[in-house]
């Protein structure tokens, strides 16, 4: 179900009125029912999958702290997912259906799984937490790498042996990119991290956990939340407070501006200058990546309010992922501000563990390397999106090697126009790293370069770089004016006539822009 | 404690209001049909007191703006041509509907003529714009016929039906001023300010749709019935109000693959022919148009050029007169 549909504008309200009126325990169960059913508007037979490395996960997190379940718990919770499929089993018609090699497997599950997780348990301390905690990484990095870069990495293998004269042959699978594994997974991943490290406890409820790892408003893209974050507003029953719909309505009404006007309107052009088949000229090579710069940014950071807003209306708080990241002066700024849960993910659960910049020098430029280019990769199975990685990874080096280009990020230590300038140059950077992430393969790329060498003015450019104005200046107005509160979409502060106006505004600019059906991009992802 | 309604939320909420209750009050009229999706009986037609209709730009029926007096003025031969973007051109005084009452005129004859072209009209769109045209006397009514555009008009039916239901996609568009809104953006600015070729790549999806529903020959068959049936009543409707007909089928200029074009009716003659009779005249534009050099007076292999109008109403005329529908100097 996307969060700009009327399914959901239907099922949002009816979700939180129902939430307020039950008790804790209730909450919970409407809870998963709700996000099960959000998830399976989509497919339903990929819950099997959640299922799974949900069970995987919670024993798992309660085996590395020391807590051992019966048998008959890990096999009864274990034959969920079987149950799942099944009972798809009995609602699919022809058109969808469940493999048999996927039935055998799950119901092959609960005996394997069961059958390992008590030979763990006779391994002795230290090293049982450890195995099990490469089991939680293994199920979920596992079915990460299969579902998102079995064919990339196999295609990749095909390519590369052919050069040499060897045709291995391995056949590509036809393979449904479940949607949202991406964040549920690094999700389930510092979970069972955290509980590892001791930094955080382990759920004993299964159903609390399983609500955890699901919660639909941030279940497909994010903000991919802490253990620590999210689960302790679970666990405990949320007071009602007026304050958190009057917040909650106000981001959704942001996201949705954010998301409907600036990212679907600029993608018309975006679309244009990224197609295969489009003449590319200077003007429209330049004017197609501003598009698609405030189409990737509406559409995410649209679909981050949104989610924040639907969690605020449960009187649950998400974290802040978007902190007006083309205001950044450096790269580091700007990962501190764009896709901030995925960048502090990465710091604390890659960058920090190969050992961050404590050895100094090259050891910390390897770290940086390599912690990007799996950044660049997570976004998905296609090696532009590696090369994006090394660009950013690139671009920290320069920056961190260069001490003008530093001296550039710090604001309290320049006077404006520095400051101004700063800016400018690192939004010219992001734009080279947006054409490389935009493009489909190495050759559009080069492409796109390539037209900035013809610069004749071509019919439709002026008039489209108007519209792509029209729906990008409101945008940064409201960011400018939101700027002093730290957060985008707060402009509390504005007296409330003015508020009143710029929510009918808002309002208006959605309702003007509603297309059907375009997903959001990070659903891909 | 707060408030459940803040003043800013209901300063929002009143600002709506005022707002819907603005356009239902002073815009209704060019709202009329918008989501009849041009199968409303009336959209667009607005009878004055003082005895005039306007054809206006109504959502759901964009004509040109034009003003005719509600009967012909006595003694003037009224002229309305229907039809899709083909007879429309790019305006009134362009088109071959326009140039055929300047022409007229200029020969001496009492005659006025109006162009109710709306691009992507199909058979049974057109036949509801002949049903009200027909309440204000023309003396003759030049069908364009087609079989171009019945894709779009199942297409806009199967809209106008979903619309009319109470299902939650359509809750937002109820609203005039939001619809009023949507359609300043979309007629205004979105297809005004971004290129073509930009617009056809979002909408590849429609366009796919109906090429792949034209490769078919049962469907192509069934559109072409449709636009049999539809004209052969459009003309009986007319003859019944006293209203002469000229039928005049369109054709389409390719390319021959030597550098050279050919003309192509698309079966359009053939459906027509039998058509004529006591006061229903037959045109062939692909016989008009072989006459002369047609290709420079196609600007898009379907839309003619202006000059390619008044070749149109040249033949038009001359087929007036050859029929002694009017005559010279009268």
């Amino acid at each position: 179900m996307s969060f700009v549909s009327w399914q959901y504008a239907l099922f949002l309200p009816a979700i939180v009125l129902l939430y307020w009126q039950l008790p804790w325990r209730g909450r919970i169960f409407l809870l998963l029912a709700a996000s099960y059913f959000f998830y399976g508007m989509w497919d339903a037979r990929f819950l099997a999958l959640l299922l799974t490395t949900t069970v995987v996960d919670y024993f798992g997190a309660l085996a590395i702290a020391g807590r051992r379940k019966s048998a008959a718990k890990v096999i009864g919770i274990g034959l969920l997912p079987l149950g799942w499929l099944l009972g798809c089993l009995a609602f699919y018609t022809a058109q969808r259906t469940v493999a048999e090699g996927i039935i055998f497997a799950a119901a092959a599950f609960p005996v394997v799984y069961g059958t390992v997780y008590h030979l763990l348990w006779r391994l002795p301390a230290e090293r049982q937490r450890r195995a099990f905690l490469l089991l939680s990484l293994g199920s979920n990095l596992g079915a990460l790498g299969f579902f998102k870069y079995f064919n990339f990495f196999t295609g990749s293998l095909d390519a590369l042996f052919a050069k040499v004269g060897w045709n291995p042959g391995w056949t590509l699978l036809h393979v449904i990119l479940p949607i949202g594994i991406s964040f549920y997974t690094f999700q389930s991943i510092s979970y069972a991290v955290d509980v590892y490290r001791g930094v955080a406890k382990p759920s004993d409820d299964f159903f609390t956990f399983a609500a955890f790892v699901s919660f639909f408003p941030q279940l497909v893209s994010g903000p991919i939340e802490r253990r620590n974050d999210l689960l302790p507003q679970l666990e405990k029953p949320a007071q009602f407070e007026i304050a958190n719909i009057h917040l909650g309505l106000r981001l959704i009404l942001t996201g949705l501006f954010k998301k409907v006007f600036v990212a679907d309107n600029c993608a018309l052009l975006a679309n244009y200058a990224f197609d295969p088949k489009t003449a590319l000229n200077g003007p429209w090579a330049l004017l197609g990546v501003l598009a698609f710069a405030f189409q990737i940014y509406g559409d995410f950071s649209g679909y981050t309010d949104i989610a924040r807003g639907s969690a605020r209306l449960l009187g649950i708080r998400l974290n802040l992922n978007f902190n007006f990241p083309y205001f950044a002066a450096s790269p580091s700024d700007f990962w501190r501000r764009w896709h901030m849960t995925l960048s502090f993910w990465f710091r604390d659960y890659v960058y920090i563990p190969l050992g961050g910049n404590r050895h100094g020098g090259l050891n910390t430029f390897r770290n940086l390397w390599i912690t990007m280019l799996l950044a660049g990769l997570w976004h998905g199975a296609n090696w532009t999106f590696v090369l994006w990685g090394g660009y950013y990874a690139a671009l920290l080096t320069l920056y961190h090697a260069t001490p003008g280009l530093r001296r550039l990020a710090e604001p309290e230590k320049n006077p404006r126009w520095k400051i101004i300038f700063g800016v400018a140059l690192m939004f010219a950077f992001t734009l080279v790293g947006w054409a490389i992430f935009r493009s489909k393969n190495l050759e559009q790329l080069g492409g796109w370069f390539a037209a900035f060498g013809n610069w004749h003015a071509t019919v439709g450019w002026t008039k489209s770089f108007y519209w792509w104005l029209l729906h990008v200046v409101p945008l940064l107005l409201l960011q400018i004016a939101s700027w002093k509160s730290r957060d985008e979409v707060e402009f509390a502060w504005f007296p409330w006539p003015l508020r009143g106006l710029v929510y009918a505004l808002l309002f208006l600019l959605v309702a003007s822009s509603v297309a059907p059906d375009v997903e959001f991009i990070y659903f891909q992802f | 404690m707060k408030r459940w309604l803040t003043p800013s939320f209901l300063l929002m909420l009143a600002l709506l209001a005022g707002s819907e209750l603005v356009v239902r009050v002073f815009f209704q009229r060019s709202m009329s049909g918008r989501f009849e999706y041009g199968y409303s009986p009336d959209a667009g037609f607005v009878e004055n007191a003082d005895g005039t209709v306007n054809l206006i730009r109504a959502g759901g029926r964009p004509f040109f703006p034009q003003t005719f007096s509600r009967t012909p003025p006595p003694g003037t031969f009224r002229v309305m041509v229907i039809g899709d973007s083909v007879p429309r051109g790019a305006s009134v005084a362009t088109s071959y509907a326009g140039q055929i009452g300047e022409k007229l005129r200029a020969m001496g004859i009492k005659a006025e003529s109006f162009d109710l072209g709306i691009g992507g009209n199909g058979s049974a769109r057109s036949e509801i714009i002949l049903r009200k045209a027909l309440d204000y006397q023309p003396g003759l009514v030049i069908l364009h016929v087609d079989n171009g555009d019945e894709f779009e008009d199942e297409r806009e039916y199967n809209r106008a039906q979903a619309f009319k239901s109470w299902h939650p996609k359509n809750w937002l568009m109820k609203s005039l001023f939001i619809r009023r809104i949507y359609e300043f953006k979309t007629e205004d600015i979105f297809w005004k300010w971004v290129p073509t070729e930009v617009r056809t790549l979002t909408a590849v999806n429609d366009n796919g749709s109906k090429a792949l529903a034209g490769q078919d020959p049962e469907t192509r068959r069934r559109w072409d019935e449709r636009v049999r049936k539809n004209t052969a009543e459009g003309v009986a409707l007319a003859r019944a109000r006293g209203a002469k007909v000229l039928l005049l089928t369109e054709a389409r200029e390719h390319e021959d693959g030597h550098g050279g074009f050919y003309l192509d009716d698309r079966g359009l003659d053939d459906l027509v022919r039998p058509m004529p009779g006591d006061g229903v005249y037959f045109l062939s534009m692909k016989q008009i148009l072989q006459k002369t050099d047609f290709a420079p007076l196609f600007s898009d292999g379907t839309h003619l050029r202006p000059p390619g109008h008044a070749f149109v109403a040249d033949a038009v005329v001359e087929k007036l007169l050859e029929e002694k529908i009017v005559a010279a100097g009268k």
